[in-house]
């Protein structure tokens, strides 16, 4: 439960926070585009600076990012091992019947910076923008889909809903725990099945009341005549500027050079 | 016609091998502007009864009108919910969005409002229950009372006629819980909304000027908090013991003084007893 804290919105004023949504999530895009379609390892190892210089620049505290690395060091060890021993080419050194080769560290190593890439990305979008400001951004540039019959809107509603429930559903996850506890469960056994058994104690009671809890939410909702509009009042909020029309082009750019490298 | 009509009502709910009857031939009428409150302990169907005015639940039997229109009918569903508000017992289930401003602007945007006609709806909204610093705050910091002073804003804020309180106060504190009845006075004396305030807490409903008292899902007892009140034999028969208040002139009066009837507020009576 303690670990919801990875990617949490930061408090901040930096540029990187006033951004528009919509501009942060375009960027994001272009970032997914251009490294995902870019070989070129220099040209990716230059998009890594840009996002390290941003996050910079954004204030988030490095050592908070460093620690949520850690979390994914394993898949990122994993890709480029599997890669540098399976990729058919020129051996560099022989580990047993395995051997790694030149050609294999070179795609290990690109596969590698895309991942660090794409996660320094996300985690920069979610730590400098409100959960709200990120599902308005969201709502209006996927808006247009209601045009082909796809509820945007729910969508948006759903996610608000979970943001709403996050909080409290910990809070209740932890008092049905402190109760259980008082009653002598053991949350600390050495025995991970037994383990597991208490905290299917906590799953159990918390996916019942969040039943009720739907139930109740449900009506509220029904009495206020919900009827599956888009959500105009939070979609007010976003302001374009002109450092996100500029920022948008210099983006543009950049995703256009990788193309053509 | 104008008002809340309830004509011959039952409603039974199916359980697994036979019916339960949560209400049965519930007739009465509420005009507007009225300040009503309806008494009865647990499983004595006040509920039942709050979800059938706006259409949550449909009637087994009988008829319900709001303004004339039938809750029956799902073309008026939306009117009759937009004239009637509800606001729920728990203030933690009925808040539907992460941030208060957003909370409050959810009814009138559904009643498809435009955004300026929504902005101002939630200042005033706010400023009826006193939390406009509190604006921007996500619900779950709040604590109950104001959580509940949120949910009557988000009611508020669609403008209804008639406002239908379910057990407002159940889970607040005496404080909170006092702060919401004055909000409750406030609006039905300045606004001339409806007041519909359902409750097991006799001292709850001091303000209403008209009782209704549920038992067993019939109407036990109707008239004014004096008439209600002052019948202690009757209202003990079902558990329920009379305010503060209503017990004091009783006692007065058992011991030979004499007190009149036209008192509505403690202040007032305070004034009457003092005078003697």
């Amino acid at each position: 439960m303690n670990d919801i804290k990875l990617g949490q919105y930061v408090h901040g004023n930096s540029l990187i926070h006033s951004l528009d949504p919509r501009t942060k999530i375009i960027c994001c895009t272009f970032i997914v585009i251009g490294i995902l379609s870019s070989h070129n390892f220099w040209y990716l190892l230059a998009f890594l600076g840009l996002i390290l210089v941003a996050i910079k620049y954004s204030g988030t505290p490095l050592s908070s990012i460093w620690r949520s690395m850690r979390g994914i060091r394993y898949l990122l060890l994993i890709t480029f091992l599997f890669q540098a021993v399976l990729t058919q080419g020129e051996a560099v050194f022989q580990v047993g019947a395995l051997s790694v080769t030149r050609e294999g560290v070179v795609i290990g190593l690109i596969n590698l910076l895309r991942l660090v890439i794409l996660f320094l990305g996300s985690i920069l979008l979610l730590m400098t923008t409100t959960p709200m400001k990120l599902s308005a951004g969201l709502e209006f540039l996927l808006l247009p889909l209601n045009k082909i019959k796809i509820p945007v809107q729910y969508f948006t509603t759903i996610i608000s809903i979970a943001f709403r429930f996050i909080p409290t559903l910990v809070e209740e996850s932890l008092s049905i725990k402190d109760a259980q506890r008082s009653r002598g469960a053991r949350f600390d056994s050495p025995k991970i099945l037994s383990n597991l058994k208490s905290y299917l104690a906590i799953l159990i009671p918390l996916l019942a009341s969040s039943m009720l809890r739907a139930e109740d939410l449900a009506e509220a909702m029904d009495s206020r005549c919900y009827g599956g509009n888009p959500n105009q009042y939070r979609m007010r909020t976003l302001k374009y500027d002109r450092v996100d029309i500029y920022l948008i082009i210099f983006m543009a750019i950049v995703l256009l050079a990788g193309l053509l490298i | 016609m104008d008002g809340i009509q309830l004509i011959d009502v039952s409603k039974e709910f199916k359980t697994a091998d036979s019916y339960k009857v949560a209400l049965s031939s519930i007739n009465f009428t509420i005009h507007e502007g009225e300040y009503i409150g309806i008494l009865g302990l647990n499983q004595s169907g006040k509920s039942t009864l709050a979800r059938l005015l706006n259409g949550l639940l449909k009637p087994t039997r009988g008829r319900v009108l709001i303004n004339g229109m039938d809750t029956d009918s799902p073309q008026q569903l939306k009117e009759i919910r937009q004239l009637l508000g509800i606001v729920f017992p728990n203030p933690d289930n009925q808040l539907i969005c992460p941030i208060v401003e957003e909370e409050i602007a959810f009814g009138p945007e559904n009643l498809g409002l435009s955004p300026s006609e929504v902005h101002k709806r939630v200042s005033w909204a706010l400023e009826i229950v006193g939390m406009q610093e509190m604006r921007n705050h996500a619900p779950h910091l709040l604590s109950g009372g104001q959580k509940q002073k949120v949910a009557l804003a988000s009611v508020l804020a669609m403008e209804p006629s008639y406002l239908v309180l379910d057990e407002p106060t159940s889970m607040l504190d005496p404080l909170s819980r006092r702060e919401v009845l004055e909000h409750l006075r406030m609006i039905n004396q300045e606004n001339h909304m409806t007041i519909i305030l359902i409750s097991h807490n006799p001292e709850d409903l001091m303000d209403a000027k008209r009782l209704i008292v549920l038992n067993e899902g019939s109407i036990y007892m109707q008239g004014t908090p004096k008439e209600v009140y002052g019948d202690m034999g009757k209202l003990g028969a079902v558990g329920l013991n009379p305010p503060g208040l209503y017990q004091l002139i009783q006692q007065l009066e058992e011991e030979g003084y004499r007190i009149d009837d036209n008192f509505e507020t403690i202040p007032q009576l305070v004034e009457k007893i003092c005078q003697k």
